[in-house]
């Protein structure tokens, strides 16, 4: 109990330290709005680990593994495939190859779990999920260091292409999905919430291992810029509780037909859950077109362009408002509000990924 | 609603289309996509400009217009409720709420009960009423009705403020025809007033190329295939265009050094802007959106392949026209671009890495019949499979990719060193004089069977010099039967380079200073240059052009953009979130308590207009306070 506490004083002690410290040290290569950022991002992880304590541990452990990986690289990107624990565990590309097979892994878990109902397996597909969401930041931030590495005008916070923000995705997703399991007290989500994960591991996988899509490419002058930061991550805030929404929505959808009922939470939890993350990833994803649309007026000369990008998020939004209206405004349940939230899902990965395959525009930062 | 929500479904579904179709293409690009009858129909329809078609704006127009028929029917009922406490609550309905509990009382404090509701965040109102039972009404979260209001005001402030940055009023101005469209390329004082549009334009999106150097106070606004001039309140000039690129070669950013100068004050603003930060002078902003050449400077050597005449000099410009005499034909170039940068994939070690490899050049050659080629020639050697060229491309059809032409650099990574064979080649004396050596190294003591080998190996010199090795591979394939052919091209082969060898044996006899083929040996030079010369005669143009010098002048592309409207955009989504917040997260929740004069209990009523599984524990909760609160 004592070191608890004394390790929550040190957790709100050090994530205002740390920006200070930052601050301090780089100040001449920040501008103001990133030291907005980076003081924000420590208060804001204060304010949720006031809500959510394991979340502490996680920002602790992600923390000190990366500042570890990066004191081992020594300056140098080579050190990467020369020493040990680089190579095989903490950089960059290991940590993300780490997540990718404990993703698959603890669905396997969750599935156990759900069939057997026994709360070792349960247990133990929560544990995989926070390690490997561990694993992917520490990829994400070891990533964002190497790239400085590469060459100090390469360097760029690694949400800029295909690649980094399917990573950034599976990340944002478990991380919702673990703080809604840990409200409920109930894991047996799980089991369909990690199918998305892992579906977009395998396209990773895929990705890097057919197109070498990891590779840190420097950043083209349009992308140069601060909004980038929140942009991408509330989109992502957005793209992932839509994702789950669905997941929980098949769920629901099972139940109601009697598959799997006696063993998933009762309809009316699953479908407070859905209206949750769809609210939830509502309000990010407005916030997250808004930024866009400012973004878009500083880079491309006016706030709404109709880019196939843009329209598709407003055809996304209008989809969501619809949503909420029928639920908040009409009060409808059950399976047609679950049918449309998966094909809501079905309109997002179009907007996420279709976009960028199919169509072109302003917005071409991640061509297959 | 239906009819809010059917507008919004039409919104969605040309959005859609917006996206499919691919917008503000050249019209041949459509016509050859759907055939001159869709082509038509779709145009007609406003399919290639959805966003600006008129139905798309009647459509955004309806919706503005039924959704503040909404808020201003709802606005007013939702602001008296929040004015409204419900007092007039009988005991039987509140009964018969879900939530509705009985909360044993030892000793009733009114003060107490107050407390507790206002740290719960109520607002209350109190009455007793004439037989003496005390009711209290009390709510919190009000606020979740007002982000009705707040969410759909947003949604009419930002339709209107994208509709005052439409293009409604010129579309007006054209269709009363008091403004046209230009479809030729005008010179500025030739535009006609119906084409130009005034300062007082309200909005637009309108762009300007400028060279280093120059100065505009108009820009061009695009409308369907034609474009409309846009006079602007100020002087932009530009300085000075950068391209700065990352050590890999990709761009890393575009600048321009701008001087604004407002036309009625006089007032003058120096700023450089690049891709992510524009500058606003006088509400309309400048944004660097594109670049191309301005019309470089080329200082080019004219080299003739197929002769040993002495280098020219040609001049040229870039987007200007040359004509040119080569062996009696006439060519007319046209210089169409200049690229200070190319990125290629070389073979580096053994990776292939993009790599810069210098400037290249790209025009059009056009011969007398009107026929053209299109080349792409680079300033500097590039390795190819560690050899040095100097290298050229040439196609027939901008669709198809380069054929290259590959000449050695020299020993000083120049061309002369090519050069100097290819006169040497064409020097009828030293190449007889190389055959010759060539001879006598066969047959040491002459007679008459080193005079057949001589005249032999002079004709398949003279074949190769004429039209490469294809005109000796044609001689063999009618002379000689088909079992000999391969055995006699080989031999052939091997006698040209044999000479290309003593060619350059005796140029650097006669010729000691030179230092062009102080290679370790010059069998490879021999052997590229050979080769060089040969696919000289499917280049399609007798000479080879060398960039020897230029002076770089580029072209910024600026997007000037007046957008009125923005401010209300941005006002409208800030009001949105705000209202999307309220309606999400906050639960409104009314309860009431009634205390009756003759019964010690009190009765708790709570009800919430959106039943949430929070709702009951919070529920539970208050009325479990109250019992701890009595008891
Ligand atoms: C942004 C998210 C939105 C939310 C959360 C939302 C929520 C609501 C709610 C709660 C109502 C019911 C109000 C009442 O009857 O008391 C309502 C009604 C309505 N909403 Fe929305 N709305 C949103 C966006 C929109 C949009 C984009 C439109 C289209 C312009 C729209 C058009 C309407 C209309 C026409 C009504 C019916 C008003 C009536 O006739 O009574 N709403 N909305």
């Amino acid at each position: 109990m004592i070191f608890k506490k004394i390790f929550n004083y040190l957790f709100i002690v050090s994530m205002l330290m740390l920006p200070a410290l930052g601050l301090f040290k780089f100040h001449q290569y920040m501008d103001y709005y990133e030291m907005f950022i980076l003081v924000g991002t420590g208060l804001t992880f204060i304010w949720m680990s006031n809500y959510w304590q394991s979340f502490k541990y996680l920002v602790t452990s992600v923390l000190a593994l990366s500042f570890i990986s990066i004191f081992l690289y020594e300056g140098n990107l080579l050190s990467g495939e020369e020493q040990f624990i680089l190579k095989y565990f903490l950089s960059s590309q290991s940590a993300i190859m780490w997540m990718c097979s404990l993703y698959p892994l603890s669905l396997l878990m969750y599935w156990f779990y759900l069939l057997k109902k026994q709360a070792f397996f349960g247990n133990f597909a929560s544990q995989l999920t926070w390690i490997a969401t561990a694993m992917g930041f520490i990829g994400l931030l070891v990533r964002w260091f190497e790239s400085y590495l590469i060459s100090i005008d390469v360097g760029h916070i690694p949400i800029s292409n295909l690649y980094e923000v399917f990573v950034l995705f599976c990340l944002i997703t478990a991380l919702l999905h673990l703080y809604y399991e840990e409200k409920m007290n109930r894991k047996e989500l799980g089991a369909f919430v990690l199918i998305i994960i892992t579906v977009a591991v395998g396209f990773i996988l895929w990705y890097t291992f057919s197109k070498g899509a990891d590779a840190i490419q420097p950043l083209v002058p349009a992308l140069q810029s601060y909004w980038m930061k929140i942009h991408v991550p509330a989109n992502f805030i957005g793209y992932g509780a839509f994702a789950i929404a669905a997941m929980i929505s098949i769920a629901y959808l099972l139940a109601d037909k009697g598959i799997l009922r006696s063993r998933l939470p009762s309809l009316i939890i699953l479908d407070d859950l859905t209206y949750k993350a769809i609210a939830i990833g509502f309000i990010f994803f407005t916030i997250a077109t808004i930024l866009g649309a400012v973004w878009a007026a500083e880079a491309w000369g006016g706030y709404w362009s109709w880019d196939p990008k843009e329209t598709w998020a407003l055809i996304v939004w209008l989809n969501y408002a619809g949503w909420l209206h029928l639920r908040l405004v009409k009060g409808l349940r059950g399976p047609m509000l679950a049918w449309w939230s998966v094909i809501g899902l079905v309109i997002t990965t179009f907007a996420f990924l279709g976009v960028n395959l199919f169509l072109s525009g302003l917005h071409s930062y991640g061509e297959l | 609603m239906r009819f809010a929500i059917t507008m919004l479904c039409f919104i969605g579904i040309a959005s859609v289309i917006g996206t499919i179709l691919k917008q503000n293409e050249p019209y041949e690009n459509y016509i050859i996509k759907f055939g001159q009858f869709w082509f038509e129909f779709f145009e007609a329809m406003g399919l290639y400009n959805v966003y600006q078609a008129f139905w798309f704006l009647l459509i955004l127009i309806f919706l503005i217009i039924s959704t503040s028929f909404c808020v201003s029917r709802n606005s007013p009922k939702i602001l008296k409720e929040y004015k409204k406490f419900q007092l007039n609550a009988r005991e039987r309905s509140l009964k018969s709420f879900k939530h509705s509990y009985e909360i044993p009382v030892k000793k009733f404090s009114t003060s107490k009960l107050e407390k507790l509701l206002t740290e719960n965040k109520f607002r209350l109102k109190k009455q007793t009423n004439k037989n003496g039972d005390l009711i209290i009404s009390a709510k919190k979260g009000d606020l979740q009705k007002l982000g009705y209001i707040f969410t759909h005001l947003a949604i009419i402030i930002i339709s209107i403020g994208g509709l005052m940055d439409g293009n409604l009023v010129l579309k007006m101005q054209e269709l009363s025809g008091s403004k046209q469209i230009i479809y030729e390329d005008l010179a500025l004082n030739d535009v006609p007033e119906t084409g130009k549009l005034t300062n007082s334009n309200f909005s637009y999106r309108a762009q300007m190329l400028l060279r280093e150097g120059e100065k505009q106070s108009v820009a061009v606004l695009k409308a369907k295939e034609g474009y409309f001039i846009q006079d602007l309140p100020f002087i932009v000039g530009l300085n000075d265009f950068r391209i700065e690129h990352y050590s890999t070669g990709q761009p890393k950013s575009f600048e321009s050094d701008l001087i604004v100068e407002d036309k009625e004050t006089g007032e003058l603003i120096k700023k450089t802007i690049n891709v992510n930060s524009p500058l606003t002078f006088n509400g309309i902003t400048i944004y660097q959106s594109s670049f191309e050449d301005g019309g470089t400077e080329l200082s080019l050597d004219v080299w003739n392949l197929h002769s040993a005449e002495e280098t020219s000099k040609m001049e040229s410009i870039i987007f200007k026209k040359n004509e040119l005499v080569v062996n009696n034909q006439n060519y007319f170039f046209e210089f169409n671009d200049f690229r200070k940068f190319n990125i290629l994939d070389i073979e580096i070690g053994n990776e292939k890495k993009p790599t810069n490899v210098g400037p290249s050049f790209i025009y059009k050659v056009r011969n007398e019949s009107g026929q053209a080629k299109e080349y792409q020639t680079y300033q500097y050697p590039m390795i190819i499979d560690n050899s040095s060229y100097f290298v050229s491309g040439m196609r027939k059809t901008p669709q198809e990719d380069y054929q290259y032409l590959k000449l050695p650099a020299d020993a000083n990574g120049e061309i002369n060193g090519f050069m100097i064979f290819r006169e040497l080649l064409h020097s009828p004396q030293i190449l007889n004089n190389a055959i010759k050596r060539v001879v006598a190294q066969s047959f040491p003591e002459g007679g008459e069977k080193s005079q057949i080998y001589f005249e032999g190996v002079d004709r398949v010199l003279s074949g190769f010099i004429e039209g490469g090795y294809s005109q000796i591979a044609e001689s063999i394939d009618t002379t000689l039967p088909i079992e000999d052919q391969e055995r006699i091209a080989n031999s052939y082969i091997k006698i040209i380079f044999l000479v290309g060898k003593e060619l350059i044996t005796i140029y650097e006899l006669n010729n000691i200073e030179a230092d062009n083929f102080l290679f370790e040996s010059n069998h490879k030079f021999v052997q590229e240059s050979l080769t060089g010369f040969n696919d000289s005669f499917f280049y399609g143009l007798p000479i080879f052009l060398e960039l020897k010098n230029y002076v770089h002048v580029q072209s910024s592309g600026l997007q000037l953009t007046k957008s009125p409207g923005q401010f209300w955009v941005y006002l409208g989504s800030i009001l949105l979130v705000l209202g999307i917040f309220c309606m999400i997260y906050i639960q409104e929740v009314r309860l009431w308590i009634l205390k009756k004069k003759d019964n010690k209990d009190i009765l708790l009523a709570l009800t919430t207009n959106r039943h949430r599984l929070e709702f009951d524990q919070f529920a539970l909760k208050i009325s479990q306070l109250m019992k701890k609160t009595f008891n």
